[in-house]
């Protein structure tokens, strides 16, 4: 069993998903009997590898479980993948993967242009490790989730303003029900984030207190994208509420959902192809490290010894 | 072995004469019961909706059913109709013709609205009451059995029956829905008592829809609506309150004139706390001055608008008639290809007994030379004979399969009686 879980690799989830995907799109075009269950097939067998895949690594890393922007990421798709699973089979009649998949294969590309270092953490930081991590983890699914409801809300309102019937295979939910969900998801990704940028603080400050840091870095590039982020996600979710008693309120909540989501890649982007002591470990000097994107893609031009592949047992 | 039937449907009989020749349960019983005397040895199915009756009869082994004409006959009799009026409207088919129409019937696409599903049920209904009254037989009961599945195919195959086509029906199942998650919550308020919006309230109900207002102008009127469809009254002259406090609104007043204006909503529409608002105006002339449609969190459609979707649900249909005729004709063809396989059923027996017969006494003959063999070497002997005359028919009963598609494999019959000297 360990043997067939160890040869799981990225590829065989993501494979599963771009096929769950093609499924959902190809509602579109042609009617099916059978597409259904071979859609919810594929994506359950996609979670099944990317759960064994993200459970081995656990298991097997020397440093905390998770612990690396490349583990994060991972994180993050598994999430999406296993909430539109379970819209998907709860709500068969609605495209939900077509809206959902994207996010996830856009993570698990995400991943392959990250680190796979762990963040390095001593004993005292591992719990506020843990704690900034999952904040900003639920943050990011919350915005993920939010941005689909919104995406949705927006098509399902053209279609009620053209005075169309639903297109074949193509059912949205209520207007009700994907307003106060985008509503929701401001809210959760509001506090999450706050809460993420809190604990990250706290972090530093534990790492300081122990002689590990000489100083916050304010100035990192990932504490200001951070900051930023919270920042839009505090105002977009105060926007949604006063937004929400007026009658053109769910558009503005939709729209501010998607901004969120805009936003929410501008800084994964910048935190992939920008320069950052992030996770650097204390105390370390010298000049800032490399953007793990291009870390990532010099080991792959030079013929230097790769980065350990998970599951490969050498 | 022969299929026919005679029958007329809101194609070809008018209205007046097919509500004369409807049958009831009760009726339909009786004209089965009777039909069993007057057609001894017959299988009879007698299916009787709003929009069709008609006669199926089959006849197995070497009788012909009845006649077309005497069908007819016997339908006018059942229903005290000059059968000479029944004559000119009334249908008739055999065989193969006969069995594409029931498919046909029972997957909808001979129905006044295309698709409609409850046929289905009603075809069903038929042949469980000629089954009671013990007039469906072999034919029937595989004719009626093959009818059910070509629809189920139909249904699960094409969308033919998947848009809906009322009004009412889509301005629930469509807008409202698209609009609103649940109804339990929400206020609908009834402008006017018009028939449509009877049907539109049926739809909410069942949707979950409790809080229901009715303003009408006149007051008695709607009371006495409100006691019937368990809903409240309230006066015309509080339209706007309600209005506020509504958050679906059915309209179906006779008015020449907009009941509600946009200045009237615009007012109103403050007061409302930025709640959505759905309008499914019905009326014509429109009682919603179309203007509100374009008010952020207004949701208004027209019984054009609502049309228009009815109509692009019809063309739908009608773009998915071509798959399900195709099912239709592949399911008859699969359908007469056993029932003619089945006439050749006593020929193939008789061949095999003859076979048989043969088969043993060789060894018989054979064991009695071979005293010195066990049992097991006779069974392995027996079981290679056994094999071996398989083997020899399999080519020949294949033959009459494959012929049996393309009609009743005459040929191929007369060739093996006279080859082997097979009597009828």
């Amino acid at each position: 069993m360990a043997e067939i879980v160890s040869r799981i690799s990225v590829v065989c989830f993501a494979a599963s998903y771009a096929v769950a995907l093609a499924c959902e799109g190809s509602r579109l075009l042609f009617r099916s009997g059978i597409r259904g269950a071979v859609m919810v097939g594929f994506a359950a067998a996609g979670v099944l590898a990317h759960t064994l895949f993200l459970g081995w690594r656990a298991a097997n890393e020397p440093a905390v479980p998770l612990s690396s922007a490349y583990d994060w990421y991972l994180l993050a798709a598994w999430l999406l993948a296993c909430g539109s699973l379970w819209l998907t089979v709860a709500n068969p009649r609605t495209p939900t993967g077509l809206f959902m998949l994207p996010l996830v294969l856009s993570l698990i590309g995400a991943a392959e242009m990250s680190s796979r270092a762990p963040f390095p953490q001593s004993p005292a930081t591992q719990v506020w490790g843990a704690i900034h991590g999952s904040f900003n983890l639920a943050a990011s699914v919350a915005v993920a989730f939010g941005a689909i409801a919104g995406m949705m809300w927006l098509i399902q309102a053209g279609r009620l303003a053209r005075k169309q019937a639903p297109a074949q295979g193509f059912r949205m939910p209520s207007l009700e029900k994907l307003a106060r969900f985008t509503g929701r998801s401001a809210t959760i990704a509001a506090w999450a984030a706050a809460a993420g940028f809190a604990s990250g603080i706290v972090l530093n400050a534990v790492n300081r207190q122990q002689g590990l840091l000489e100083s916050i870095p304010w100035n990192d590039p990932v504490i200001l994208r951070m900051g930023a982020l919270v920042a839009w996600l505090v105002t977009a979710a105060l926007l949604e509420r006063a937004a929400s008693r007026r009658p053109d309120g769910p558009r503005t909540i939709a729209l501010l959902s998607l901004v969120s989501l805009g936003v929410l890649t501008l800084s994964i982007l910048w935190g992939l192809f920008g320069a950052s002591r992030h996770g650097v470990p204390p105390r370390q000097t010298g000049p800032l490290p490399m953007p793990a994107a291009e870390q990532v893609m010099l080991s792959v031009a030079l013929p230097i010894a790769p980065a350990p592949r998970p599951g490969v047992i050498r | 072995m022969t299929l026919a039937f005679v029958g007329g449907s809101h194609r070809t009989v008018p209205m007046e004469l097919r509500e004369r020749l409807a049958f009831s349960a009760e009726q339909a019983a009786v004209a089965l019961r009777r039909f069993r005397q007057r057609f001894p040895g017959r299988e009879g199915v007698l299916l009787s909706t709003c929009n069709r009756v008609e006669l199926y009869a089959a006849s197995e082994h070497d009788s012909e059913p009845p006649a077309p004409r005497q069908l007819v006959d016997f339908l006018a009799e059942c229903r005290g109709i000059d059968a000479a009026l029944l004559a000119p409207v009334l249908a008739g088919e055999n065989d193969q013709a006969a069995v594409h129409h029931l498919f046909s019937v029972a997957s909808g696409l001979d129905s006044m609205v295309l698709g409609e599903p409850q046929i289905v049920a009603q075809v069903k209904q038929a042949w469980a009451l000629a089954q009671e009254e013990q007039t469906a037989g072999p034919l029937t009961g595989g004719m009626f059995q093959a009818a059910l599945r070509t629809a189920k195919r139909v249904a699960t195959e094409t969308a033919i029956g998947r848009e809906r086509l009322s009004i009412p029906s889509i301005a629930v199942a469509d807008f409202a829905r698209g609009v609103f998650e649940r109804f339990d919550d929400k206020r609908v308020l009834l402008v006017g008592a018009g028939k449509m919006a009877h049907e539109t309230l049926r739809y909410l109900r069942d949707a979950g829809a409790r809080d229901i207002v009715i303003v009408n102008r006149s007051m008695a009127r709607g009371e006495d609506l409100a006691a019937r469809l368990g809903a409240r009254a309230a006066r015309f002259t509080d339209l706007l309150d309600e209005l506020v406090r509504a958050d679906l609104i059915v309209s179906t007043t006779g008015a020449t004139e907009p009941v509600v204006t946009l200045d009237m909503f615009t007012g109103a529409e403050r007061r409302r706390g930025g709640r959505p608002l759905l309008v499914l105006d019905l009326a014509m002339p429109r009682d919603f001055d179309p203007r509100i449609g374009a008010r952020p969190g207004v949701w208004l459609y027209s019984i054009d608008d609502l049309g228009a979707a009815c109509d692009a649900n019809r063309k739908t249909r009608q773009r998915e008639m071509p798959g399900a005729l195709a099912i239709v004709e592949e399911e008859t063809r699969r359908f007469m290809g056993d029932l003619h396989h089945r006439s050749s059923a006593p020929i193939i027996e008789q061949l095999r007994a003859g076979w048989t017969e043969t088969g043993e006494s060789e060894l018989d003959r054979l064991f009695r030379r071979l005293p010195g063999l066990d049992d097991t070497a006779r069974a392995e002997i027996r079981q290679s004979f056994q094999r071996y005359a398989a083997k020899l028919l399999h080519s020949p009963l294949t033959s009459l399969r494959n012929e049996s598609h393309s009609g009743p494999p005459h040929g191929l019959l007369d060739a093996l009686r006279r080859l082997f000297d097979l009597k009828d």
